[in-house]
């Protein structure tokens, strides 16, 4: 998919004035202060800014990974609209204004009840996280900690290729169906292998083999059927790394929240991960957020990007409007002080200052205090989303006083 | 006194003749198994290493993780003994760097100098911090122990580093806890600053950090050398930086340089693979985005037992036949290839460059003996192979001699360890 036909596709997942506020000592930080954007369907979209400014934590609201305490949500939304889903309760499929006119329905992650978050994570929004050596479990095998995934989410699938037919009745059909679901007894464990069992809990756990070597060799490992048997410490961490998208593509997700995959990589190991992530995503249509520092490395594998700093989007656009004409002052910043080809030796134009403390911030731009075109106005209100072209947006108070100002078109308004 | 001390210092050093020589160096570390810890051979981790940092200058040093690169600057800084090879250091002694000057045969007085001129930062600011002294015994601990300073004076000596590092006063009394990640940089470089030294061994100073953060402590680390004429040795995978600080480029792969010159030849004009792998895999904010970013195949080598010849050429993309090609690679073939990797029986290694692999079956034979002359090994290792015939359960294969792959002049100070493009080539 180009950027151009971009703006056809439905949007399958909306932040919608995201709050998030962790509880300390010395008063409320606001991580994350009224964040939002939309991600459209078979779409990159990245997210960047340092560390601290709330990327990550923005990133795990859509798997209600929050940890609630210390945090809190004090306020928006984070909708999704998981393909195939059931229709819309409002409009009956039609496509109304609250389902986005696509006729699924839309759930809101961070009210979702426990239970429909489970078949919804992992299955329809899945993540990489950034350290694969810490993400994965050191004492489980690579085979069964990709079980698992199969076992949550596709234990029909399972049972079907173990010759278990739903409407099959009885004890093995269903000691078989908890094996399938990992809510097998003790008992069931212990006749395991004894005759009237054994055959079909063979079959079921060849099926389940298959499953987790597919998904293996979807990621390009070499001799699937070795690694399956391996800890991961026995796997290098570029390895490990396919793992973990192995892990992540496993169900098929709609969305991907991947959470700097390559940060704790090597150039050559990552340029081959990021080919594996994008050749992957094009062929599936997945959409991803891809949440990153790295400037460089999102300008070539994202589609559009948004740039927060402290706890706020600052700008958002296609990857061509953001790096070749950056609005905001901060983005100009943050462009301006990675080393690159084409700038000489010595100084590096550098943000003076560093991040504001985030604890019960004052109201104003959060970088009014870094800023180079800092204003009265800065610091009295917050500033709003100012559509600069179509599809790009900057918040900050200099497009409204004139150079090239346009007025926030209904795209703008309704994030 | 500081004053004094640092013109009396300026004067002594100029710009451009060699502060520090590398000459062959060597670090294995020895792989111990079983309850004797018996030796069972050695990772190679630095293995014969050359190379100079001229007064004043920064030398970038870089390479994957696991090519040696942190190991060489532990050696540099004296915080490692090498195996073999040597460190010459200038501590003033005058003439030329020779074998008075290796810095495990000097005498104690000049070791002091040759320690107080090194100094070093490390990459986890946090872990190279106590986290429980207060700034002014950090970075004041090195003032005292060589006596330089105490009492009142060692604060204002403490106070006037904490202020060139862009720091002040009023962190004196704080601990390393309470400051960010750049901050804390800041006080390591006022730390490693502290007895004037003339080589600072930076390892990877600002991967840990934001790029805002990163710009302010490179421009600090450039204002600081012009100042005080620095030598560095700037340990990085992060090539940007290196393009952006360095002088002098040094591209390391497998404990061994694989390319070393100045930085503009490098990156304009790099002449082994193994670099131009790395400048193709770094996505910079100037390239055309279209372009896919290039991949390199394979994985690193197991650095205990290192290919023959280049070392690169299990990897490298444009391999001749002359590249060192071994029995070695065949094992590393057949590890790849499950089935054929537990079928085999036993290598009959004659030298490195002939062996007889035997097999549990004929089926397992006749397969290898396919494969290596199919298209399923580089072109490259064909050509290298001399015999290759199918003895029942046996292969037997047989490479042809080659030379070994030392670096070799590229004009104006750039060397490059690859076959092609080797004088007379």
């Amino acid at each position: 998919m180009t950027a151009h036909d971009m703006p056809k596709a439905p949007v399958i997942a909306e932040v919608r004035d995201l709050r998030v506020q962790f509880d300390s000592k010395r008063g409320n930080v606001h991580a994350v202060d009224g964040v939002g954007f939309q991600i459209r369907d078979g779409e990159m979209l990245g997210l960047v800014g340092e560390t601290g400014c709330g990327k990550s934590v923005t990133g795990r609201a859509f798997l209600n990974l929050i940890p609630r305490p210390p945090a809190k949500i004090a306020g928006g939304r984070v909708l999704f609209r998981p393909r195939g889903g059931a229709p819309c309760p409002d409009c009956a499929g039609e496509g109304c204004e609250a389902c986005g006119r696509t006729g699924t329905e839309t759930v809101d992650l961070l009210t979702l009840p426990p239970k429909p978050m489970r078949a919804i994570r992992g299955a329809r929004i899945a993540m990489i996280f950034q350290d694969p050596g810490k993400a994965l479990n050191p004492t489980l095998t690579i085979g069964a900690q990709l079980a698992e995934v199969f076992l949550q989410h596709r234990s029909e699938a399972l049972l079907a290729e173990a010759g278990v037919s739903p409407e099959e009745t009885g004890w093995q059909a269903n000691a078989l169906r908890r094996m399938a679901r990992e809510e097998d007894r003790w008992l069931d464990r212990r006749l395991k292998g004894l005759p009237p069992l054994s055959s079909a809990a063979a079959k079921l756990d060849a099926a389940l083999d298959a499953h987790v070597a597919a998904a293996l060799a979807e990621t390009q490992i070499p001799n699937p059927a070795r690694v399956m048997r391996a800890y991961p410490h026995e796997l290098s961490g570029g390895m490990r790394q396919r793992v973990m998208i192995a892990q992540a593509l496993a169900c098929d997700p709609d969305l991907i929240i991947a959470d700097e995959p390559t940060t704790a990589l090597d150039v050559t190991i990552q340029a081959r991960i990021l080919d594996l992530i994008k050749t992957l995503q094009r062929k599936r249509r997945t959409s991803v957020l891809y949440i990153s520092h790295d400037l460089s490395l999102v300008r070539r594998v994202c589609d559009r990007v948004a740039v927060m700093y402290a706890g706020r989007i600052a700008e958002i656009g296609t990857v061509a409007q953001v790096f070749a004409d950056p609005r905001h002052p901060y983005t100009q910043g943050l462009i301006a002080a990675v080393p690159r080809a084409g700038t000489g030796r010595g100084h590096l134009a550098s943000i003076p200052g560093s991040v504001p403390e985030l604890v019960d911030p004052p109201p104003g731009c959060r970088f009014a205090d870094r800023c180079a075109h800092v204003m009265a106005e800065c610091t009295r209100a917050n500033p709003v989303a100012r559509e600069v072209a179509p599809g790009h947006q900057s918040v900050c108070f200099l497009e409204k006083t004139g150079q090239t100002a346009a007025p926030a078109t209904s795209e703008a308004s309704t994030t | 006194m500081m004053q004094q001390r640092l013109s009396e210092k300026s004067a002594q050093r100029k710009a451009g003749d060699t502060l520090l020589s590398v000459r062959n160096l060597c670090k294995h570390f020895p792989i111990r198994e079983g309850i004797l810890q018996s030796t069972v051979g050695h990772v190679r981790a630095v293995d014969g290493v050359s190379f100079d940092i001229r007064r004043g200058e920064t030398v970038g040093l870089v390479g994957e993780s696991g090519c040696g690169k942190t190991t060489l600057s532990q050696c540099v800084a004296g915080l490692t003994t090498p195996t073999s090879g040597e460190i010459l250091f200038d501590t003033g002694r005058g003439g030329p760097l020779g074998q008075e000057d290796r810095i495990d045969a000097m005498p104690r007085d000049r070791y002091r100098t040759y320690r107080r001129n090194t100094q070093m930062v490390f990459q986890d600011n946090f872990a190279s911090l106590n986290p429980r002294e207060l700034v002014i015994d950090c970075i004041g601990r090195p003032l005292r122990v060589y006596n330089e300073a105490s009492g009142s004076e060692l604060t204002e000596r403490v106070v006037e580093l904490l202020e060139q590092v862009g720091l002040g006063r009023q962190h004196l009394y704080r601990y390393p806890h309470q400051f960010s990640g750049g901050q804390r940089q800041r006080i390591s470089i006022a730390r490693a600053l502290a007895l004037d030294p003339e080589l600072i061994v930076l390892d990877e100073p600002t991967s840990a950090l934001d790029v805002s953060v990163q710009a302010q402590i490179l421009n600090l680390l450039w204002d600081l050398q012009k100042h005080r004429h620095l030598a560095y040795l700037f340990v990085t995978h992060d090539l940007s930086v290196v393009r952006h600080m360095a002088d002098r480029t040094v591209t390391m792969y497998l404990g061994r340089v694989v390319e070393q010159g100045p930085t503009e030849t490098i990156f304009g004009n790099a002449a082994h693979p193994y670099t131009k792998a790395l400048l193709a895999a770094k996505p910079d904010l100037d390239d055309d985005p279209s372009v896919p970013i290039a991949t390199l195949e394979g994985v690193v080598p197991d650095p205990a037992r290192p290919p023959k010849g280049c070392r690169f050429h299990t990897r490298c993309p444009v391999a001749t036949p002359d590249c060192g090609w071994e029995v070695d690679d065949i094992v590393r073939l057949l590890e790849a290839d499950e089935t054929l990797f537990q079928s085999l029986q036993g290598v009959a290694r004659k030298t490195d460059l002939e062996a007889g692999l035997t097999f549990a079956d004929e089926t397992a034979a006749a397969a290898l003996h396919a494969a290596l002359g199919s298209d399923r090994v580089p072109l490259a290792m064909r050509t290298a192979t001399e015999t290759l015939d199918l003895n029942g359960k046996t292969v037997n294969i047989r490479f042809r001699e080659t030379e070994e792959v030392s670096l070799t002049d590229r004009g104006e100070g750039h060397q490059a360890a690859c076959v092609l493009g080797r004088g007379g080539q």
